[in-house]
């Protein structure tokens, strides 16, 4: 496959005209408060016919680099930047005649052409911007590293329109490859064909159903006698909450404080999907289930849900990771580490797994309302690696968004009242306190907190 | 030389093991069971067993590491007796299901509640439905021998089933004998190449669904029926592999064990005693008592319980007018004992009718004597002649 280039994502239509891009990048470029030197301007008027920024879009085939008579442009095959040689720079300015995106300038006070840099693949105008208008993605790294592999799925199965969890397993299966074992407790995802139905299967690896309580043991024994006949075999669970968090919780916990080489996935859509979506430990607080019903004497859930990954970081695993579909490239970041620490202990990712059905919003939603879980801190982003002893955020969120507004994306917590979502506030501040006192302390950081609730 | 050691049952079982050379051994303790999850561990840690010490959180996950281990393609060996049988019951339910050879001694303990944690066949008689096969033993060496054999029985293409050691607790488990050790050649000539996940393995090299959903449709229904049937099939074809495996150890090693079951001076029997487990001694020496009195008894151990033996019974049951069965655990349902149970299942195929009286002993770990026995004995003797006891008659209460 050819090669896909992270893109600086322009949505001009939530910017509101701060202009703080501007002085972000004459900053860093120029060392200068004059917006002149900006490579990135805001367009302000629509009578201009547009309100937004305006940026180099790094052309496929750019315009600039081939109206260039003095070769001072051109496309880096590497990083897709389109790069500008000072040295070989006439200031002739037909590249900004030839941008059909007004991407390139004249800068009268250098007396030449400025054009965005990408600043090397961490731009400073996305960090500045507020209405998130700009938006750095990473994500062509999966593409490059992961668009040659097969894809170990069958083409079509059986889950709902918008399951996340058909993305998971692509990208799992892709990424950690054809020498896996892969474990798939009851639930969906042996029902939609990862196991099979009736003699076909849906899963190029060797797939089994162990018990929903049993899925971290069957594994250990199987990597155990791979390992001692000197064969490498991936152990692979794609278990969900109750596999993992309920009534599999013995076993899980069993093969993390024996250290087995496991490669344990929870897919925690919060619930019993599968059955009729009945209540787990991992489902929120106020949430409604099928058997947390809301009614005038009952509430939804009363419990908070039972936050799995740190306990699986007090195991003292290889590794620990939180993770969403909708951040891909941290993903397979994740899936890469949990998969190397799974060869030398036990490595658990928790992914937040949206459910359409069981949730009660439209299949079209699943990423959003990921990332609207990130953005909220109803679950962030972390990783924990054994090796180093660090705990740290992957995707920091200091101020989070409106936690109204996610709550009102999902049908099971329509009913919620102001105390409810009060409380879930609550909870999901006091868990981020305890992650930030472990990132900045290390892991004894949470005996030093003082956790106001 | 075949070397002799003194052993206690336990260890006689974990030395079945350590001579099949299984590759993964998974223990969790439980009285009376501990002494062979410590047994293993021990040769392990002392070099004289190469295989994976799974010492695992329970005995749910000690079958089910095994099971992992076995789709892998390894040999593998436990043990579990009572609770830790109950609490492993969902993946003892399934392992007969998945068609893995795997090998595990029950240590035979009595149920709770009251609780207790002595000897008693409640557990492995709970538990005869699943599909396991089922041996019981008499003695220690019958447990080492026993434990090497069921390898060679469950590994047979004909049967792949998983296969139940049982002894009984605090009498074998903590009894200590004199055992013969096969010299290790042999029992490696006599057990040959491992045959444990040619048919269904979890491989990269051969990918395969193991255990799919099956059923629904009518096709996917009579695949289950099929799979079913191929189950019964195989419990069926081990009424013949185990009368084979039994003969050819016999010839390599001269260790002698009835395969199904045993009759016990027969020649002239008019009636007899049914037993099964360690009561065996005793009941045989009541019959050797009796015998010396005049009384013309025999004994029938029953060594292998599932698949049930039927049509060697039948023979057997045939020579006799009457019998007693004794039963150390409780049948609810029928007041009686389960032993009882199936051997009055069998009297329909006799040419003639013989009364059956059920007796239960022996429970919590207590004895059951030649006295006791003797008692049976009378019983017998007495239906034999007409006058037949309809109720259990419970052994404390003689």
């Amino acid at each position: 496959m050819g090669n896909a280039y992270n893109t600086l994502a322009v949505y001009p239509e939530k910017c509101n005209g701060c202009g703080e891009c501007e002085k972000a990048c004459a900053k860093v470029k120029a060392n200068s408060t004059d917006v002149v030197h900006s490579r990135i301007k805001v367009l302000k008027s629509l009578e201009d016919g547009f309100f937004g920024p305006v940026v180099c879009m790094q052309c496929g085939e750019p315009n600039c680099v081939k109206s260039c008579p003095a070769g001072a442009l051109s496309k880096n095959p590497e990083t897709g930047v389109v790069e500008w040689n000072e040295d070989k720079c006439v200031s002739c300015t037909i590249c900004t005649l030839g941008c059909p995106y007004a991407g390139i300038y004249y800068n009268p006070l250098m007396s030449t052409v400025v054009k965005c840099d990408h600043c090397g693949g961490d731009p400073e105008c996305v960090k500045v911007c507020e209405p998130k208008a700009l938006e750095y993605r990473p994500e062509a790294s999966v593409y490059n590293d992961q668009g040659d592999l097969e894809d170990l799925f069958a083409p079509g199965l059986a889950a709902c329109l918008g399951c996340n969890m058909e993305i998971l397993v692509r990208h799992v299966l892709r990424h950690v490859g054809p020498d896996t074992v892969l474990a798939a407790p009851p639930g969906c995802l042996p029902g939609v064909c990862a196991v099979g139905f009736n003699g076909f299967t849906g899963s190029k690896v060797p797939s089994f159903h162990p018990l929903l309580t049993n899925t971290a043991s069957m594994l250990a024994g199987l990597r155990r006698y791979y390992k001692r006949k000197g064969r490498d075999v991936t152990a692979l669970a794609l278990a969900g909450d109750g596999g993992a968090a309920d009534v599999g919780f013995q076993s899980l916990s069993g093969a993390a404080e024996r250290g087995e080489e496991i490669l344990f996935v929870c897919i925690d859509n919060e619930g019993y999907m599968n059955t009729g979506m009945q209540r787990s430990s991992t489902t929120p607080y106020g949430s409604w289930t099928s058997t947390t019903p809301v009614g005038p004497s009952l509430p939804g859930k009363a419990n908070d849900s039972k936050y799995m990954p740190l306990v699986m970081l007090m195991h003292d695993v290889e590794y620990v990771g939180t993770a969403v579909t909708a951040y891909i490239d941290d993903f397979h970041r994740k899936v890469e580490k949990a998969y190397q620490a799974s060869k030398r202990g036990f490595a658990y990712l928790h992914v937040f797994s949206p459910c359409t059905t069981g949730w009660r919003y439209p299949g079209d939603k699943t990423m959003e309302v990921q990332r609207q879980a990130v953005a909220t801190n109803i679950f962030p982003l972390w990783e924990y690696e054994k090796a180093t002893g660090k705990l740290a955020f992957t995707h920091p969120v200091d101020n989070p968004a409106s936690l109204e507004n996610y709550l009102s994306m999902l049908g099971k917590f329509r009913h919620l009242s102001k105390e409810q979502i009060e409380h879930l506030k609550n909870t999901a501040a006091m868990r981020v306190n305890i992650l930030k006192a472990m990132s900045e302390q290390g892991l004894a950081g949470y005996q030093n907190l003082k956790v106001a609730v | 030389m075949p070397e002799k050691i003194v052993l206690d049952g336990n260890e006689a079982a974990a030395w079945g093991a350590r001579l099949a050379k299984v590759d993964t051994v998974a223990v969790y303790p439980i009285t009376p069971q501990s002494g062979v999850a410590e047994a293993l561990s021990t040769f392990i840690a002392d070099g004289e067993l190469q295989a994976d010490l799974m010492d695992v959180e329970g005995e749910h996950s000690v079958l089910s590491v095994l099971q992992g281990a076995a789709f892998a393609g390894a040999r593998t060996f436990t043990a579990s007796c009572g609770q830790g049988l109950a609490f492993m019951f969902e993946p003892y339910f399934r392992c007969p299901n998945f068609r893995i050879p795997i090998v595990m001694g029950i240590v035979c303990r009595d149920g709770i509640t009251p609780q207790c944690v002595w000897g008693g066949q409640q557990d492995a008689m709970t538990v005869k439905e699943v599909g396991w096969i089922h041996m019981h033993c008499e003695n220690n060496q019958e447990i080492t021998d026993t434990v090497v054999m069921a390898y060679k029985i469950a590994e047979n293409h004909d049967v792949m089933l998983p296969v139940n050691v049982c002894f009984d607790g605090n009498f074998l488990s903590y009894a200590a004998e004199p055992v013969e050790i096969v010299d290790q050649d042999i029992v490696d000539r006599f057990l040959g190449e491992k045959n444990v996940n040619w048919h269904a393995a979890l491989d990269p090299e051969r990918p395969m669904g193991i255990d799919p959903l099956t059923g629904l449709t009518p096709e996917g229904g009579a695949m289950f029926s099929r799979y079913r049937r191929g189950q019964c099939k195989g419990m069926q074809n081990a009424l013949r592999v185990i009368p084979e495996v039994h003969r050819e150890w016999k010839e390599m090693t001269g260790h002698d064990f009835a395969p199904l079951i045993e009759e016990y001076r027969f020649d002239d029997a008019e009636y007899a005693i049914v037993v099964i487990g360690s009561m065996t001694g005793a009941g045989k020496d009541a019959v050797d008592v009796a015998r010396e009195k005049g009384q013309k008894v025999g004994l029938i151990k029953i060594k292998t319980f599932r698949p049930f033996p039927v049509n060697a019974l039948i023979q057997t049951l045939s020579k006799v007018k009457a019998v007693s069965v004794v039963d150390r655990s409780v049948n609810f349902g029928w007041n009686r004992g389960f032993l009882w149970q199936e051997i009055m299942a069998t009297v329909p195929f006799l040419q003639k009718k013989i009364p059956v009286t059920s007796f239960i002993g022996g429970l919590a770990g207590t004895d059951i004597t030649v006295e006791h026995m003797l008692e049976t004995i009378n019983v017998a003797e007495n239906a034999a002649q007409g006058k037949v006891v309809e109720e259990t008659i419970w052994i404390d209460q003689l």
